[in-house]
C-alpha cells in the first residue's frame, strides 16, 4: 500500500515536472545541448565526408569505369580480331582462286602457244620441202632439156661419121651398139 | 540503490560556460575524436596508396570493400551512380556514426563508472559514459540534419521554386486554374492540401527519427542494466548480444530510412501532367512504403 502511494506521488511529481518544462524537458531536450551535439556531429559528418567516404567513393567509381571500360575495350578487340581473322581467311581464299586461275590461263595460254609454234614450224617445214621439190623437178627438166640437146647433137655426128664410113652389116651392128652404148652412157 | 535505472535524460556531470556537459555528450564527443583520427589514418592511406595509383592494402582496402557494399545498397534505392556517390558521404556518415557510437555504448564501462555529481540542485554519483543515442539531443540532432539535408539535396536537384512547389502546390494550382477544368482545379485544390501535409510529416519525419534511436538505444541500457543489477555474470551476455544486434540495426534504419528521404526528395514530383503523374506515382509507391 506504502509502494502504492509512492508511485502515485512520484507520477504527479513527474506530472509536476512535465508541466514545468513541457515535454521536451521530461525528455531531456536542451537547445544548448541540442547545438552541441549538432555541431558534433556536423563534425563527424564533415571529417567522413571529406577525408574518407568522397576520395573513396570517387576512386571506387573511377575503378570501375576504368575497369568497365577494360572490359570494353577487350571486347572490341577480340571482336575485331574475328573479323580480321575472317577477312584473312576470306582474303586468302580468293587469293589461291585468283592464282589458281591465273596459273589455268598460263597453262592454256603456253599449249595454245605451243600448237601454234608447231603448226607454224610445220607449216614451214612443208614449204621448204615444196621449194626443193620444184626446184629439183626444174633442175631436172633443165638437164634433161640439156641432155636431149646434147644426146641430139651426138646422134647427128654419130650418124654423120656412119654415113660418111662403109657401112656393112658388121659395121651396122657395131655401130648400133656402140650408139647405144655412148647413148646409154 | 540497487536498481540504478538510467533517467530518461543525460545527466549533467560539469558545465563548461553555459553548456552543460552530460554522460552522453562525453560519449558523442569520445566518438567524434574517434573518427577524426580514423578520417587521417584514412587520408594517410589515400595519399599514400591512391596518388600513386597503387592497390591499398589494411584498412583502406577494408574501407574500400565497406563503401563497395554500400554502393549496392545505395544503387538498389537509388538507381543511379551519381546520385548514390553524392549521398554515401551522407549515409555513410550517418550509418558509421550510430554503429559506432551504440557500440561504444556497449563497452564496459558504460554505466558502471562513476563520479561525484549535481543533479536536480543535489550531489549523485552519476554515471560517466552513457550511449549517446540515449540522449534525445544527440538522435534529434541527427534527425534534423538528416532532413534538413534532403532538403537541401531536393533543392540542389530540381530547383528551389520547384522544390517548394512539392509543399505549397501553388504552382499546380494556378495551372489548374488557368485550364478551366473543373476537375483538374478540384484535384489541385485537394493536391494543395496535400502539399501542406507534407509540411507536418517532414516534422513527423525528424520526430519518429529520433524517437526511434532514441527509444531503442534508450530501452537496450535499461534493460541491460536491470540485468546487470539482478544476475551480474553470465545472464546479461545474450542480452548484450542482442544489443549489438540492434545497434546494426537502428544504425541500418536511420540511415536507410534517411536515404529514402533523399531519394524522395531529389526526385521529380509528377503534377503537371496527369498521365505522367499516375506512372509516377506509381513507381515510387515502393519506395515510400518503409516506415520501421
Amino acid at each position: 500500500m506504502l509502494d502504492f502511494i509512492q508511485v502515485a506521488h512520484a507520477a504527479t511529481e513527474a506530472a509536476a515536472v512535465e508541466a514545468e518544462t513541457g515535454v521536451l524537458g521530461t525528455l531531456g531536450i536542451n537547445w544548448k545541448l541540442f547545438l552541441a551535439q549538432l555541431l558534433n556531429f556536423g563534425v563527424v559528418l564533415f571529417v567522413l565526408n571529406r577525408y574518407v567516404f568522397t576520395p573513396v567513393g570517387k576512386k571506387l567509381e573511377e575503378r570501375r569505369l576504368k575497369i568497365e571500360k577494360a572490359l570494353q575495350d577487350a571486347e572490341d578487340i577480340e571482336k575485331e580480331k574475328q573479323e580480321f581473322e575472317k577477312w584473312k581467311s576470306e582474303a586468302v581464299a580468293a587469293a589461291n582462286k585468283k592464282a589458281s586461275e591465273i596459273v589455268t590461263l598460263a597453262q592454256n595460254e603456253a599449249s595454245k602457244e605451243k600448237s601454234e609454234a608447231l603448226l607454224k614450224t610445220k607449216q614451214e617445214q612443208e614449204q621448204v620441202v615444196r621449194q626443193a621439190k620444184s626446184k629439183i623437178e626444174e633442175e631436172k627438166k633443165k638437164s634433161v632439156q640439156e641432155a636431149k640437146g646434147e644426146i641430139a647433137g651426138m646422134v647427128t655426128t654419130a650418124t654423120e661419121k656412119i654415113l660418111k664410113e662403109k657401112i656393112t652389116d658388121k659395121k651396122d651392128k657395131e655401130l648400133i651398139e656402140k650408139t647405144v652404148k655412148a647413148i646409154t652412157e | 540503490m540497487l536498481l540504478a535505472i538510467p533517467p530518461l535524460q543525460a545527466e549533467t556531470l560539469f558545465n563548461i560556460g553555459p553548456l552543460p556537459i552530460t554522460n552522453s555528450y562525453v560519449n558523442t564527443t569520445l566518438a567524434t575524436i574517434v573518427f577524426i583520427v580514423v578520417a587521417f589514418f584514412v587520408q594517410r592511406g589515400i595519399k599514400k596508396y591512391y596518388t600513386k595509383n597503387v592497390a591499398p592494402k589494411g584498412f583502406l582496402n577494408f574501407l574500400e570493400a565497406l563503401v563497395e557494399y554500400m554502393f549496392g545498397y545505395l544503387d538498389q534505392v537509388t538507381a543511379d551512380r551519381k546520385k548514390s556517390l553524392k549521398f554515401l558521404p551522407f549515409i555513410g556518415g550517418f550509418f558509421f556514426f550510430i554503429l559506432f557510437a551504440n557500440w561504444l555504448g556497449l563497452m564496459p564501462g558504460t554505466g558502471s563508472i562513476y563520479m561525484w555529481g549535481m543533479h536536480h540542485g543535489e550531489v549523485h554519483m552519476l554515471p560517466v559514459f552513457r550511449p549517446s543515442n540515449t540522449d534525445l539531443n544527440m538522435t534529434l540532432a541527427m534527425a534534423v540534419l538528416a532532413v534538413a539535408t534532403s532538403h537541401l539535396f531536393g533543392i540542389a536537384a530540381i530547383g528551389f521554386f520547384r522544390y517548394l512547389n512539392k509543399f505549397i502546390k501553388l504552382g499546380d494550382l494556378y495551372k489548374a486554374i488557368i485550364s478551366f477544368n473543373p476537375v483538374k482545379i478540384l484535384t489541385a485544390i485537394v493536391e494543395f492540401f496535400v502539399g501542406i501535409i507534407e509540411i507536418f510529416s517532414e516534422v513527423a519525419k525528424m520526430v519518429s527519427l529520433s524517437l526511434r534511436l532514441y527509444g531503442n538505444v534508450f530501452a537496450g541500457e535499461v534493460l541491460l542494466t536491470v540485468l546487470a543489477g539482478l544476475v551480474a555474470v553470465f545472464v546479461p551476455l545474450p542480452f548484450i548480444a542482442l544489443e549489438i544486434l540492434v545497434g546494426l540495426i537502428q544504425a541500418t534504419v536511420f540511415s536507410m530510412l534517411t536515404l529514402v528521404y533523399f531519394n524522395m526528395a531529389t526526385m521529380e514530383h509528377g503534377g503537371h501532367d496527369s498521365d505522367h503523374e499516375h506512372v509516377e506515382t506509381s513507381k515510387e509507391e515502393p519506395v515510400r512504403t518503409p516506415t520501421i
